[in-house]
């Protein structure tokens, strides 16, 4: 029995539609204070610019060096996401199907990650990076993102563990080694856990901060993220350029959210609900 | 098996080991071996520079509780980390169930409630900021000043300004909240719903006895993130206020990075991140506690 359209709805639909308009203010004052002038920020804030004016985005894009922080963070984003991927489907691969003392160890093991924050970890992880060369270093960065496996890991394994075993079991008959059986036959079927950790994982890492700002902060190797932090003393004073520089750092992940929208809600039942 | 020999069952659980190996190598680098770095740092005057430093005992605990500036961050994290789940919870329920409904317009809203959940926090801040700046720049003083109005301090009040925090924090992470509610909502048995129809039951107690029970699993995902993600907070305020005025919106997190990396404090700072691993362990035992057995219930 579906529910109908009724008149309640009509008008809850334009209460909430008129709350959508509220909500959206902050958006929509930085991306219309983008194509003012200074003064006209100040005295009109909420009304459309006067014109299409874009020099404030050309400014913003010289300041920025935009496009080499654009490439910074995709290569670390998309080696960071390939290798959680990779790492926390093989692991989980074990733990779901070779349960024993060991494998039940592990999986405690890996549980305390959950709970570990960063911030517990950061100051020795800091001196061992020092010691390991790896500050402000591109693989030094993905190094530590991948380090969100462990997450990785957990949806995998409750996955895993629902699927029937009896493919695997025939290519196991069939001679097929663990690699190979894991590779062609297991992880093809993981796709919807895949999608949505590419999805979640792809999110946090390009907005990821506070990994940047304690080991990465090198201005040639910086992510877009911190490439804005790095600029917002010499920007901040003036709004005209904080803005586009803003919306310009903003518009990678917005295309990203409007081709991966569909997926969004879907993921979050897989992510957090069978897991 | 008896004639299997020792050799051969490592041979069958080699490539099993290996398919395990870089995830636990790389945890134990990155996590496990910094923890007990932390805790063994917590109890001596470390600072990074000399290679030995000196055991001085509980001392560095002793003084999170003594030093102002680091028990007021602890305090303020405690009094955000209760605000903003409770807050959340409850809007995100509600949302969730208007954005269930059959609303046309309903994908557009789903997509704009959850859109600030896609920009970095520390940008989130940073617009923000723009909005509640106190100069008469900002966009409520601006139009306070073109209505004639005086402008408010905003920001920079040290009373406003966590009340502010957490009303961009609930702006921020709201819309998420209620997906992950409405992820629940759409496989929940919809006969539950029809028995209830036919039992005559009013909107409200299909809520209260059917939807709400029903989101349990929800709830505990839900609250846990909440919780978590509120004691670890570091960009947005760090963004918006900087930890400001004063020490009014500092954050364990801010504070831990201030004395550890800032000011080569590392002994000091460990037992301070000790004492926050303490918290959200605590935190964590008794929300997976409370709430499983909510699930429990349900089962």
């Amino acid at each position: 029995m579906r529910k109908r359209y009724t008149g309640t709805t009509l008008v809850t639909e334009f209460i909430m539609l008129a709350f959508c308009i509220v909500f959206m203010v902050p958006i929509y004052y930085l991306f219309v204070s983008t194509f003012k002038t200074r003064q006209e920020i100040i005295e009109a804030p909420l009304a459309l610019p006067g014109s299409l004016n874009l020099v404030n985005y050309m400014r913003a894009l010289e300041t920025m060096d935009f496009f080499r922080h654009f490439f910074n963070s995709l290569l670390i984003t998309s080696l960071s996401v390939l290798l959680i991927v990779v790492m926390g489907s093989m692991a989980a691969y074990t733990i779901a199907r070779r349960p024993n003392r060991l494998t039940r160890f592990l999986r405690s093991y890996f549980l305390i990650g959950f709970m570990v924050p960063l911030q517990t970890t950061m100051l020795p992880l800091f001196l061992i990076m020092k010691h390991l060369g790896l500050i402000n270093t591109y693989q030094g960065l993905i190094f530590l993102h991948s380090n969100g496996a462990v997450f990785a890991l957990f949806l995998y394994t409750g996955f895993i563990r629902a699927m029937p075993r009896d493919l695997e079991e025939a290519a196991f008959v069939d001679g097929a080694g663990v690699f190979r059986t894991f590779w062609r036959i297991v992880f093809p079927l993981l796709r919807p856990v895949t999608a949505t950790l590419v999805i979640f994982n792809t999110i946090w890492i390009w907005n990821d901060f506070l990994l940047s700002y304690l080991f990465l902060s090198s201005n040639d190797k910086s992510t877009l993220i911190m490439q804005v932090y790095n600029g917002v003393g010499l920007y901040f004073t003036d709004w005209s350029i904080m803005m586009p520089v803003l919306v310009l750092a903003v518009t990678p992940m917005i295309i990203f959210y409007l081709f991966m929208q569909r997926h969004i809600v879907a993921g979050l039942t897989t992510g957090s609900l069978r897991g | 098996m008896p004639n299997k020999t020792l050799a051969q069952s490592f041979r069958n659980e080699l490539p099993w080991l290996l398919l395990v190996a870089p995830a636990f190598l790389i945890y134990t680098v990155l996590t496990i071996i910094p923890l007990f770095h932390t805790f063994f740092y917590s109890f001596t005057n470390f600072n990074g520079l000399v290679p030995n430093p000196d055991f001085v005992g509980l001392d560095n605990y002793l003084r999170v509780f003594s030093t102002r500036a680091v028990s007021t961050s602890f305090s303020n994290s405690i009094v955000y980390a209760i605000a903003v789940p409770l807050i959340i919870t409850l809007l995100a329920i509600p949302l969730s169930l208007l954005l269930d409904s059959q609303m046309r317009t309903r994908n557009l809203q789903r997509a704009i409630f959850f859109f600030p959940s896609v920009i970095s926090a520390l940008f989130l801040g940073y617009i923000w900021n723009f909005v509640l700046s106190p100069s008469s720049q900002g966009l409520v003083n601006s139009l306070l000043l073109s209505f004639g109005q005086r402008k408010l301090l905003l920001l920079a009040d040290p009373k406003a300004a966590m009340v502010l925090l957490i009303l961009v924090t609930v702006w921020t992470s709201t819309g998420w909240h209620a997906c992950i509610y409405l992820a629940n909502l759409q496989v929940i048995d919809q006969a539950l719903f029809e028995a209830a129809d036919i039992d005559g039951a009013g909107a409200l107690q299909k809520f209260r006895y059917i939807t709400f029970p029903n989101l349990a699993p929800a709830m505990t995902i839900s609250v846990l993130f909440l919780l978590l993600n509120s004691l670890k907070v570091f960009d947005l305020p760090f963004s918006l206020t900087e930890g400001g005025p004063g020490y009014a919106t500092t954050m364990v997190t801010q504070s831990i990075i201030t004395e550890g990396v800032n000011s080569n404090r590392i002994g000091f700072a460990s037992a301070m991140s000790m004492m926050f691993l303490a918290l959200i362990a605590l935190v964590t035992f008794f929300q997976v506690g409370v709430m499983s057995k909510r699930e429990e219930k349900l089962a």
